[in-house]
C-alpha cells in the first residue's frame, strides 16, 4: 500500500515536469523531495549507545577506582594457587598527591591467602626521592618441593605450606634519570607446615632436615639490603629497547635460632634490541641469584632460590628445582602479529647449583618453546607461553611480563613473590 | 531503495539522456532547510569494531562495474557544497591565503585575560576551552613535554592544506602566552579519570600547566582552535547518509570527495582519520540553515601522534586477517613495508618520512569504506589537488608551524615533497593525466598534468570524434574526424581519446554547442 503511495506521489511529480523541461538541478531537487518525504531521526543504535555510555561514564575506570576505594583484587597468586579474589583498598594522590596506599586480602580457589598492604612514596624531593612500606602475611598451602640440588627427580614431588609474614622499608634515590640507587631493612617471620595436597606427600615426610633446611624448626629474620638499577628501557611496561640492569644485595640474619643466616645478591641484566622499527625484539636476560653462609649455618629451604616455571624454565615445573644458587639464561625473539599481539619463540637455560663456584655455562637444564603476547597500551597484559624440555611441556596462561622486574628490597629475597 | 529507483525512472524526461540543459553544475543546487537536527555522538569502540569486523555501507562489487564516484557533475568535478569548495587547484591561491587558511585573521584577542571555561587534565596533554576578550571561543591544546611543538604544529599546518584542498577545516592558530594569561571562569568543572567532577582551582591550572613544555622565552605554546560555524551536531559517518538530512542524499561512501580524501590523508599521514574526528554543524546561509561538514582534530598527522611520535605502523590497520595470519605463520620473517621506515630524530616533527611509503598501500588505523571504495578516477582528482602544491607552497604552509628547529622543518617539507611527487606518480599513471578540458579557437585543448609535472607527458595520443545523441546517450563515429577541431556535426559531439602505450586508458570528452557557445559538458575516464 505504502509502495502504490509513492509510485502516485512519483507520477504526479511526473506529470508536473512534463511541462518544463528536466534540469540537473530539478532532478537533485526531486531526490531530496523523496528523502524529505522520509526522514527520520538519525540515532545510534542501541548497541553503540551502550559502547558510548560504557565509556562516557568510565565504568571501567569507575570499577578499577572502586567504590570510594574500595575494589575487587583479582589474580597475582602463586603459580598453582588457583583463582584469587578479594577486596582491596586503593587510594592514590594522598598527601597531596605523593601518596599511595594499598591493602588487599585474597582468598585463592586452593584455599591460599594473602594479605598485602603497601605505602608508597614514589615522587619526593622533586623526584629525587622514592619511599616503599610494605607488608604481607602469606598462606600458601601446597608448595612444590622437590628436594634440594640439580639432580632432584620430578616423581620425587612434595610439598608443603608456607606461612609468613614480612615488613620491610626502601629509601631510595634517583640521581640521574636512569639510575636508582638505595636501601631497605624489614623482619620477617616464617613457618613451614603439612602439605594440604592430598595427591602429593608433605615434604617432612619425605626429606630429611639435612636435605631440606629448615623443614623441622622455622626462624625469623632482620634482613638488610642495598640495590641499584640502571634502567634504560624505552617502555619499561613493554621494552623493545634498551636495557635494565639490577644489583640487590641482602642480608638475612637470624633472628631467633641463630643458625640459619645468609647473604644474597641477586644479579638481573635484560637487555632489549629492537629492530625494523621495534617490530622485531630480540629479549635477553641473564639473572643469577648467588648466597653465601658463615661456617656451620644452612639456609632454609623455603628460602632457597628456585628454577622452573612461568618466568625462568618454561619447560619444567613451577619450583622444579631450588639449591644455595641459581642461574638463568633467557633469549626471546618476538615479532608484532598485529598492534595487539606479538608472537615469540624462546629458549631457556639454567640451573641450581650448591656453591658459587658452579656458577658457569655446564650442566644447563634447558627449555625451547613458543608464545603469544596479548598488548594493551604496549604493556602486556596477558601471555600464553608453551615450553619444552627434558621432562615434557608446560602451559602457561599468565598476566604478567615474563621478565618482570620484582619489587626492590629485601622482600624480593622470599622464594615465591 | 527500490522506490528510490522506480522514481529516478519515473522522473527522467527521455529514457537514457545523458546531459541535461543545466549540466555541468558547479555547485549543488541551494539546499533545503534541515531545521532542528538531533545531535548524536558516537562510540569510538563501535565505530572501530563496527568498520573493522561489520556492515559498513556499500562497498565496491567483487566482480563487475564498479560503483563510480556519485556527488559529482558530468565533468566529474565534486559540487560545491557542505561537503566541498573548490579551492587551490581549481582557483590558484596566494601564499597568503594558503597560509591563513579558512580564518580571517581572528587568532585569540591580546587584549584582555582568555576566561578558561571548560578543562582536560585526562591524557598526556591537557586542554582547556577559553573565551578570548571578544567573546570568541577556542579550543586550546598543548604539545606533549616530550615532543615540544609537535602537535601544534602539525594542527596548524595540516588544518592549511585541507581548506586548500577544498575541505572545511576549523581556523587554528598557534599562540604563545604566559600563565597570567588565562583567568578561570565561574563554574569550571574538572573530571577525575573516574568521571567524578569538582570545582577547578587555581592550583589545579597551574598544576595542568606543569605538565606543558615552555619556550625558551618562558611562555607556552598552544594551538587555538576557533570554535567551527554553527551548532555542532555530531560526526558524520562514512557510510550511509543522515536519515533526517533531507540534502545528504549520496551514500557517503560514494562520495568522491570522501573517496578521494583517502589519498590526502596518505599525503599528510593522517591515519586518524575517522568519523569521530569530523564534525557536523548546522549553519544558517540566506536565511536557510543546512549542515556543513567539518574535518577536525590534525594534531595526529605529518608524524605526530598527539601525546607521542607517531606510531612506525601509521599507514597500516590495527588488525587484518590476512596480514595477521601472514605475521604469525611466518614467525615475522615477511614484515610488513613500514617497518623498514627510517625516522630521523627530530621530536617536534614526530615519525614522518617519505622513502618507504607508498599511497597505494597506506591506510589509515581501521577501514573506512569511502577509502576502500576509491577508484583511479577517484585517485586522480585527488592526486591533481595534491600535485597542485608547488615547492614553494609547501614550504610557506610549513612555516605556519613554527618550527624552531629549522632542520625539522626543513625534513617535513622534503617529505611533504616527495610523498606527493609519488602521489603524482602513481596516480597520473592509472588514467590517462589530462585535465581542464576547454574549447578554445575552435579546437579542444586540456593540460597534460603528467607532462606539467616533469612527470612524463602522454605524446601519442589519438583523438576521434563522433556525434552524439544526448536523448539515446549514443555515439556515431565520424570519420576522418581525427583532430582537436571541433566538428561541427549537431549540439552535441564527443571525442575519445586514447594512447597506444596506455591501451586502457581512454577518456570520452563531450562538447555541447548551444547559444552560440562550445563548450566541454561531460568527461568518461576509463583504465
Amino acid at each position: 500500500m505504502f509502495f502504490l503511495k509513492r509510485l502516485v506521489w512519483s507520477l504526479a511529480f511526473l506529470s508536473g515536469l512534463s511541462a518544463q523541461e528536466m534540469t540537473r538541478t530539478a532532478e537533485i531537487e526531486k531526490e531530496r523531495d523523496l528523502k524529505a518525504a522520509n526522514l527520520k531521526p538519525d540515532e545510534v543504535s542501541p548497541l553503540e549507545r551502550k559502547l558510548r555510555d560504557f565509556k562516557d561514564q568510565k565504568y571501567a575506570e569507575k570499577f578499577a577506582a572502586g567504590y570510594h576505594g574500595f575494589r575487587a583484587k583479582i589474580g597475582n597468586m602463586v603459580t598453582g594457587g588457583g583463582f584469587a579474589i578479594g577486596p582491596e583498598y586503593y587510594r592514590e594522590g594522598l598527601v597531596d598527591g605523593k601518596l599511595t596506599f594499598r591493602a588487599s586480602a585474597q582468598i585463592s580457589t586452593r584455599g591460599y591467602h594473602k594479605i598485602e598492604t603497601d605505602v608508597r612514596l614514589p615522587s619526593l624531593a622533586g623526584g629525587k626521592l622514592f619511599v616503599d612500606l610494605f607488608g604481607s602475611h602469606r598462606n600458601y598451602g601446597s608448595l612444590q618441593y622437590y628436594g634440594t640440588g640439580p639432580n632432584t627427580r620430578k616423581e620425587f614431588r612434595a610439598d608443603y605450606r608456607l606461612e609468613d609474614t614480612s615488613f620491610d622499608g626502601l629509601v631510595g634515590v634517583q640521581p640521574m634519570k636512569y639510575l636508582k640507587l638505595g636501601g631497605s631493612t624489614g623482619y620477617l617471620w616464617t613457618n613451614v607446615g603439612h602439605g594440604t595436597d592430598s595427591r602429593f606427600a608433605s615434604a617432612e615426610t619425605v626429606f630429611s632436615p639435612a636435605v631440606a633446611p629448615g623443614i623441622d624448626r622455622q626462624t625469623n629474620y632482620w634482613r638488610n639490603g642495598v640495590f641499584a638499577q640502571l634502567d634504560y628501557r624505552d617502555d619499561p611496561k613493554g621494552p623493545k629497547q634498551g636495557g635494565n640492569y639490577v644489583m640487590q644485595y641482602s642480608w638475612f640474619h637470624d633472628d631467633k635460632l641463630g643458625i640459619y643466616s645468609f647473604r644474597r645478591l641477586d644479579i638481573d641484566l635484560q637487555q632489549y634490541i629492537g629492530i625494523l622499527n621495534r617490530t622485531r625484539v630480540f629479549a635477553l636476560r641473564a639473572k643469577t641469584t648467588l648466597t653465601d653462609t658463615d661456617r656451620n649455618e644452612e639456609i632454609p629451604f623455603y628460602l632457597q632460590p628456585v628454577v622452573g616455571g612461568s618466568d625462568d624454565l618454561r619447560g619444567f615445573r613451577p619450583f622444579r628445582f631450588s639449591d644455595r644458587n641459581s642461574m638463568i639464561l633467557n633469549a626471546e625473539y618476538r615479532w608484532e602479529v598485529f598492534s595487539g599481539l606479538d608472537g615469540t619463540l624462546f629458549a631457556d637455560a639454567g640451573k641450581v647449583f650448591p656453591r658459587r663456584g658452579f656458577l658457569n655455562f655446564r650442566d644447563l637444564e634447558t627449555s625451547l618453546g613458543f608464545g603469544l603476547r596479548f598488548n594493551a597500551r604496549n604493556a602486556t597484559v596477558a601471555r600464553i607461553d608453551v615450553g619444552f624440555s627434558r621432562e615434557g611441556f608446560q602451559v602457561w596462561f599468565k598476566f604478567n611480563d615474563v621478565f618482570l622486574t620484582r619489587r626492590f628490597g629485601t622482600s624480593v629475597g622470599q622464594p615465591v613473590y | 531503495m527500490r522506490r528510490l529507483a522506480l522514481f529516478l525512472l519515473l522522473v527522467s524526461p527521455v529514457p537514457g539522456q545523458r546531459f541535461l540543459p543545466d549540466d555541468p553544475l558547479e555547485r549543488e543546487p541551494p539546499p533545503r532547510s534541515v531545521g532542528a537536527l538531533l545531535a548524536r555522538k558516537f562510540s569510538d569502540y563501535y565505530d572501530l569494531f563496527s568498520n573493522q569486523f561489520g556492515e559498513r555501507g556499500k562497498e565496491q562489487p567483487k566482480s563487475g562495474p564498479p560503483i563510480r564516484a556519485q556527488a559529482v557533475n558530468t565533468l566529474g568535478e565534486p559540487m560545491e557544497g557542505g561537503w566541498y569548495q573548490k579551492r587551490h587547484y581549481y582557483n590558484r591561491m596566494s601564499i597568503d591565503e594558503l597560509t591563513r587558511g579558512p580564518g580571517h585573521r581572528t587568532p585569540p584577542s591580546t587584549d584582555g585575560k582568555w576566561t578558561v571555561v571548560a578543562v582536560k587534565a585526562e591524557g598526556v596533554t591537557p586542554g582547556f576551552t577559553v573565551v578570548d576578550s571578544a567573546k570568541r571561543r577556542y579550543f586550546v591544546k598543548f604539545d606533549p613535554m616530550s615532543n615540544p611543538e609537535m602537535a601544534t604544529a602539525a594542527d596548524s599546518i595540516t588544518a592549511r592544506f585541507f581548506y586548500a584542498l577544498g575541505y572545511y577545516v576549523p581556523d587554528n592558530y598557534i599562540v604563545f602566552f604566559q600563565a597570567d594569561r588565562l583567568q578561570l571562569g565561574d563554574g569550571v568543572q574538572l573530571a577525575d579519570a573516574t568521571g567524578k567532577k569538582r570545582s577547578v582551582t587555581a592550583e589545579d591550572l597551574a598544576l595542568i600547566l606543569k605538565k606543558v613544555p615552555l619556550t625558551k622565552g618562558g611562555l607556552y605554546r598552544a594551538t587555538a582552535s576557533l570554535a567551527v560555524e554553527g551548532k555542532p551536531i555530531g560526526p558524520p559517518r562514512y557510510f550511509g547518509t543522515r536519515t533526517d538530512d533531507p540534502n545528504d542524499i549520496v551514500p557517503h561512501e560514494h562520495r568522491r570527495d570522501l573517496r578521494g580524501l583517502d589519498i590526502f590523508c596518505a599525503w599528510l599521514d593522517h591515519d586518524d582519520s575517522r568519523a569521530i574526528n569530523n564534525l557536523d554543524t548546522i549553519v544558517t546561509l540566506d536565511g536557510v540553515p543546512r549542515v556543513r561538514h567539518y574535518l577536525l582534530d590534525f594534531g595526529s598527522t605529518l608524524g605526530s601522534g598527539t601525546e607521542v611520535p607517531n606510531s612506525p605502523r601509521s599507514g597500516a590497520y590495527y588488525f587484518s586477517w590476512k596480514n595477521s595470519a601472514k605475521q604469525l605463520f611466518t614467525l615475522g620473517l615477511l614484515p610488513p613495508y613500514w617497518a623498514f621506515a627510517h625516522f630521523p630524530d627530530y621530536p617536534a616533527i614526530g615519525r614522518f618520512e617519505w622513502k618507504v611509503f607508498d599511497p597505494e598501500k597506506w591506510v589509515p588505523e581501521y577501514p573506512n569504506v569511502a577509502f576502500l571504495n576509491r577508484l583511479p578516477d577517484d585517485e586522480f582528482w585527488a592526486a591533481k589537488q595534491v600535485m597542485a602544491f608547488t615547492d614553494e607552497e609547501i614550504r610557506a604552509i610549513v612555516g605556519v608551524g613554527q618550527y624552531t628547529d629549522q632542520k625539522g622543518a626543513d625534513w617535513l617539507i622534503e617529505c611533504l615533497r616527495e610523498r606527493r611527487n609519488k602521489i603524482g606518480r602513481i596516480y597520473f599513471a592509472k588514467v590517462l593525466p589530462f585535465d581542464r578540458f576547454r574549447v578554445q579557437g575552435g579546437s579542444l585543448v586540456w593540460d597534460d598534468l603528467a607532462k606539467e609535472h616533469a612527470m612524463g607527458g602522454v605524446t601519442d595520443i589519438k583523438v576521434s570524434w563522433s556525434r552524439f545523441d544526448n536523448k539515446a546517450n549514443a555515439k556515431t563515429p565520424i570519420p576522418g574526424s581525427t583532430t582537436a577541431t571541433v566538428p561541427e556535426e549537431g549540439e552535441y559531439v564527443a571525442a575519445d581519446l586514447s594512447s597506444a602505450s596506455r591501451p586502457k586508458q581512454t577518456i570520452t570528452v563531450y562538447v555541447r554547442r548551444k547559444g552560440g557557445s562550445t563548450r566541454v559538458v561531460g568527461l568518461d575516464r576509463t583504465w
